[in-house]
């Protein structure tokens, strides 16, 4: 054997031990660490350990005794056959721990991802994919705020104290868990599991909420439109007031009464009480003059009035600005900030309904997400007796009644996030410009971990109006209502144990954001409502836009309690709020315009018209409104459309006939099997294009930076509003001209916007009009909360849009919708009923029977019976014991 | 010229001779076994038994938290087949087997007490972003289990020489 055979042998032979040892090396690596977003497998599917021990948490609980620690006294659970529990407990203290514990129990894995989406620490689970997300909330400072609102708590305060119970019967599920080591599959697979509960986490929990209804970007696509298309069109398309017949619930009259500082401490009440207002020193454009130009109803009684600080026109800094925040946000997970007005609550009483008291009916229209936003539960304790839906995460209930009381709430949506440009100079790097004088920014820092990636660093400027959103272009502030320390809990735990519209409305006197429409019917047969919360008055500036940040237009305060909408017993015996404008135009405070801060009333006026005059109403009846399919706008629309088809000289094609003849016999009800539903929807669509894309085409709007704020679409609120007007009292408006185009009237172009419709619904469902049944375009879905595809529902076949009282948004898929249906008649004196459903499910696991049980009842229509407080008449009962 | 009367007759075409000696009796023939049957140690049974013993093993380190233990097996199953003079194609399959029936039992186990095992394989499927059948979950369960075993075989394969 030569020298070269030995080597090549030796070498052969250290190989055929190296290869497998490092093959072996990096097979366990891999099983046990994971390889950048790929989880630890070993662990993750050790079937006596891994994500398959989360099999028996799908299991239904059973009948029996458990040991909770921290419970003064046992506490009685008992659940339905849907798993809505009652707990009946000695004592607040006791009832909210295992409140705390139950939630848990069945929401764990929810009640950690929402905590983890505002306090920014998604990507430590999700990965990569979550560090954006992570960014933004760190920037607008849902935790900052939240431990800002713990901190100022009194720790001997009832919150404070419901606060550390609710965390108590978390952290009790949480060490069980660990004990028996039966995660979630979430935790299992990603091998993140979450820490224990704190207090803190239950208010971000609050705020996430807040976000979600309360958070806008709508000022940046105003400016977006307004480099585009000019101050003047802009606001004619985009008016302040609505230009449409709406049916506000507090018709007047309304009184002035001044403003109130925000609370003291915040970002937006330092500048309010701090600051001098000081003209703006710049060439500036008045609010007057602008919507003098535009359109005359644009600016309501309370404007803001004065000379803007803001320079005229859109500086282009401004747009980069505003796209680069834009694009962030559209980044963000579905439903994370606000973006679909819909919620519906409506009261009647007297003899209105059936028995002369009073009835309620509420339906808040939320991602209908699996699992649901909500988790029912009916409570008891002395001195506390509540039946609803709590938000997990949260102890009490947010929307129910108890035994005196029953209330509901839609978001009012008033304008609550405005955006600054601050003045910052490249020779005084960290310091902005403020009431004269350059201020140095507060900085904070945050290190977000990343589940199979690096640490991201992240600074966060924050200035007197609040934290720096973007510096791309310019510096971007923004002064969000929700960065408001508010003590929503308390005012909620009170709510829960007021026995009338005193205690009610004294209660909701502290509420803060995000501004909500409470609705409220009591035993006593008294019905009222109130839009509690903050409305941020400038003194200067255009706040539907960003405003210059060096003090001119800060916020000078809010709308007095007092002076906010409300109404009680109304002599219609009627109220309703479906996110309309709850004001007329002579209310004398700026509360929003008509893009996105408000519905266009469809939904509003719909309901008033279904109650109006009703006598001896009764549950069956609310039911009838809430799963109501009728399109009002399409009812006002189709005549005029009719009469434009059938115009003199106006020829039709035999399938432009057929569909015109749909609708002629239609009744605006938008069913799934409605083929009238689909040529109405798709013409409605296609109008809007025919008038608007022209307008957007000329202009370059820059459609790409916002879609779902700026692309012509049903969608966009002002459009229809002024179209609607436009068809039925402005036919010869010059919009309907496109620019550079013939000379069009409306009748001209409907006619064409059909025969486009027409086409575009044979070329996607056939050329037999009568087949084109809406069900067929039109679908919901409801997306599971991990946004794995397979753990949702849908989509299915569905009827309804976004004006329908059962509203369907977000698309031709919608999912977004009625979150939960509830219907509360008083029949006496602490005598009544209630009855609710939700999309849904109890439990949040996939593989429980009570994951989506609840769906098929929503579904159809039918309503569930609210356990009343107290109730032991469930299938299954626990007992907790200390 | 030989004699035609001994034609076709032993040493009929054998010039000068007659009567050429037999030859050698032949060895006879070995009984023919199947190949994986000669050379290993042991009753059959009592490798039967011990690879059950090691599922079960398996199993109940997987209770315990112990997911590593099929590779563990894997590296025993090795030694084990080179002291036993098992074949590869023998010992390979034998420890995927007792790997897969380690990681089986704890799942089997859940099911016959009522878990939902197959709905939560569905679930788990579904959050890794797979096709979300039980059976995907599932399969992939198994093979994690199986590639370690084999891995440990490899390596154990590697290390012992023949004997």
């Amino acid at each position: 054997m030569t020298l070269e055979q030995r080597r090549s042998r030796i070498a052969w032979r250290v190989l055929r031990v190296a290869i497998p040892l490092v093959a072996c090396a990096v097979l366990l690596g891999v099983l046990a660490f994971g390889y950048g977003t790929v989880p630890a497998l070993g662990p993750a599917l050790d079937p006596g350990r891994g994500v398959w021990t989360s099999a028996s948490g799908a299991e239904l609980p059973h009948s029996q005794a458990l040991s909770l620690p921290g419970l003064d006294h046992p506490v009685q659970v008992s659940f339905t056959s849907h798993g809505v529990p009652s707990l009946r407990a000695a004592s607040l203290h006791d009832l909210v721990l295992a409140e705390g514990y139950v939630q848990a129990r069945f929401r764990l894995a929810q009640m950690d991802l929402e905590r983890r989406l505002g306090e920014g620490r998604l990507a430590q689970l999700a990965g990569p994919s979550a560090v954006s997300s992570d960014k933004f909330e760190l920037r607008l400072g849902l935790v900052r705020t939240a431990e800002q609102e713990w901190a100022q708590m009194p720790r001997s305060s009832a919150t404070a104290q419901a606060l550390l119970a609710f965390t108590k019967g978390v952290n009790d599920d949480l060490a069980q868990i660990r004990r028996d080591r039966q995660w979630p599959a979430l935790f299992s697979l990603a091998g993140v599991y979450p820490g224990d509960w704190t207090p803190v986490d239950s208010l971000v929990i609050q705020g996430d909420l807040t976000q979600q209804l309360g958070f806008t970007t709508t000022p940046l696509d105003y400016a977006l439109l307004e480099r585009a298309l000019g101050a003047r069109r802009t606001m004619a398309w985009f008016p302040v007031l609505p230009p449409n017949q709406q049916h506000p619930y507090d018709p007047g009259p309304y009184r002035k009464a001044g403003l109130v500082p925000l609370q003291p401490g915040t970002s937006s009440s330092q500048s309010s009480a701090t600051k001098t207002v000081r003209p703006a020193p710049s060439p500036s454009r008045s609010a007057v003059a602008v919507t003098a130009a535009g359109d005359s109803a644009a600016r309501p009684a309370g404007s803001p009035a004065g000379r803007s600080a803001r320079p005229a026109g859109v500086p282009a800094a401004e747009v980069t600005a505003a796209s680069a925040l834009l694009a962030e946000v559209n980044a963000l997970p579905a439903g994370q900030v606000h973006t679909y007005p819909d919620s519906n609550a409506w009261a009647a009483n007297g003899p209105a309904v059936a028995g002369g008291r009073s009835m309620l009916a509420g339906d808040p229209h939320l991602p209908q997400t699996i699992p649901s936003i909500w988790y029912q539960v009916a409570l008891s304790a002395p001195g506390y007796q509540v039946s609803g839906v709590s938000v997990p995460g949260l102890p009490g209930v947010l929307l129910g009644h108890n035994q005196h009381i029953a209330w509901s709430l839609t978001d009012t949506q008033n304008q609550a996030t405005l955006f600054y440009t601050e003045r910052t100079s490249k020779s005084r790097p960290g310091q902005y410009f403020w009431d004269g004088a350059w201020r140095r920014m507060r900085q904070v820092h945050y290190t977000i971990a990343v589940r199979g990636g690096a640490a991201v660093r992240l600074t966060v400027d924050l200035t007197v109006h609040g934290p720096i959103m973007t510096q791309a272009g310019q510096t971007t502030s923004v002064d969000w209502m929700g960065n408001v320390p508010s003590p929503d809990l308390a005012v909620m735990l009170a709510v829960n144990t007021a026995h009338d519209w005193a205690q009610f409305h004294a209660a909701l006197a502290n509420w803060r954001a995000p501004s909500q429409n409470f609705v409220y019917a009591d035993d006593q047969g008294h019905i009222g409502a109130i839009s509690a919360g903050y409305y941020p008055e400038v003194r200067h500036g255009q706040p539907w836009l960003p405003m210059t940040g060096t003090g001119a237009d800060d916020v000078a305060g809010v709308i007095p309690y007092s002076s906010v909408p409300q109404v009680y017993d109304p002599s219609g015996h009627v109220l309703a709020t479906a996110n309309q404008r709850p004001v007329g135009p002579s209310y004398p405070y700026y509360i929003g315009t008509t893009a996105n801060f408000f519905d266009p009333g469809y939904r509003a006026s719909q309901i008033y018209a279904a109650l109006a005059g009703g006598r001896g109403m009764t549950p069956a009846t609310f039911a009838g409104v809430q799963t109501s399919l009728t399109d009002p706008l399409a009812r006002r629309i189709l005549p005029a459309l009719l009469g434009a088809l059938h115009q003199p000289g106006a020829r039709l094609t035999a399938r432009q006939q057929q569909a015109a003849s749909l609708l002629a016999g239609w009744n605006g009800a938008m069913t799934a099997s409605s083929a009238a539903a689909s040529v109405w929807w798709t013409f409605w669509t296609d109008y809007l294009t025919a008038v608007f894309r022209p307008w957007w085409h000329t202009a370059a709007v820059p459609v790409h930076r916002d879609p779902s704020g700026l692309k012509v679409s049903p969608d966009q609120a002002s459009l229809d509003e002024v179209l609607e007007t436009w068809t039925l009292r402005d036919p010869g408006n010059a919009a309907f001209t496109a620019p550079g185009g013939p000379r069009r009237t409306a009748p001209q172009v409907i006619r064409a916007a059909f025969a486009t419709a027409v086409a575009h619904l044979s070329a996607k469902l056939g050329g037999t009009p009568s087949q084109w049944a809406w069900g067929r375009l039109h679908s919901r879905q409801f997306p599971s909360l991990t946004q794995a595809d397979a753990l949702g529902y849908g989509p299915r076949a569905a009827g309804g849009d976004p004006w329908t009282v059962d509203a369907a948004d977000g698309g031709l898929v919608a999912s977004q919708g009625p979150s939960w249906r509830m219907i509360v008649a008083w029949t006496g004196p602490g005598s009544g009923t209630g009855q609710g459903i939700y999309p849904g499910g109890q439990s949040e696991n996939p593989a429980s029977r009570w994951y989506e049980d609840q769906v098929a009842d929503w579904w159809n229509g039918r309503y569930l019976p609210m356990p009343p407080p107290g109730s032991s008449a469930g299938v299954i009962r626990w007992t907790l014991r200390p | 010229m030989s004699d035609l009367s001994r034609l076709g007759k032993r040493g009929a075409y054998r010039l000068g001779r007659l009567g050429a000696p037999a030859p050698a009796p032949a060895r006879p023939p070995a009984p023919h076994y199947p190949s994986w049957v000669p050379g290993h140690r042991g009753p059959v049974l009592l490798w039967l038994l011990g690879s059950l013993a090691a599922a079960v093993l398996i199993a109940l380190g997987a209770a315990a938290g112990w997911w590593f233990l099929p590779f563990v097996a894997g590296l025993a199953g090795g030694a084990a087949a080179r002291y036993g003079r098992w074949r590869l194609r023998v010992a390979l399959p034998a420890a995927a087997l007792v790997a897969a029936v380690g990681w089986a039992i704890p799942l089997g186990w859940q099911a016959l007490h009522g878990a939902p095992v197959r709905a939560t394989a569905r679930v788990v499927a579904a959050l890794a972003g797979l096709p979300p059948h039980a059976s995907v979950a599932i399969a992939a369960t198994l093979i994690v289990a199986v590639l370690q075993a084999l891995a440990g075989l490899w390596l154990t394969w590697a290390l012992i020489p023949r004997r």
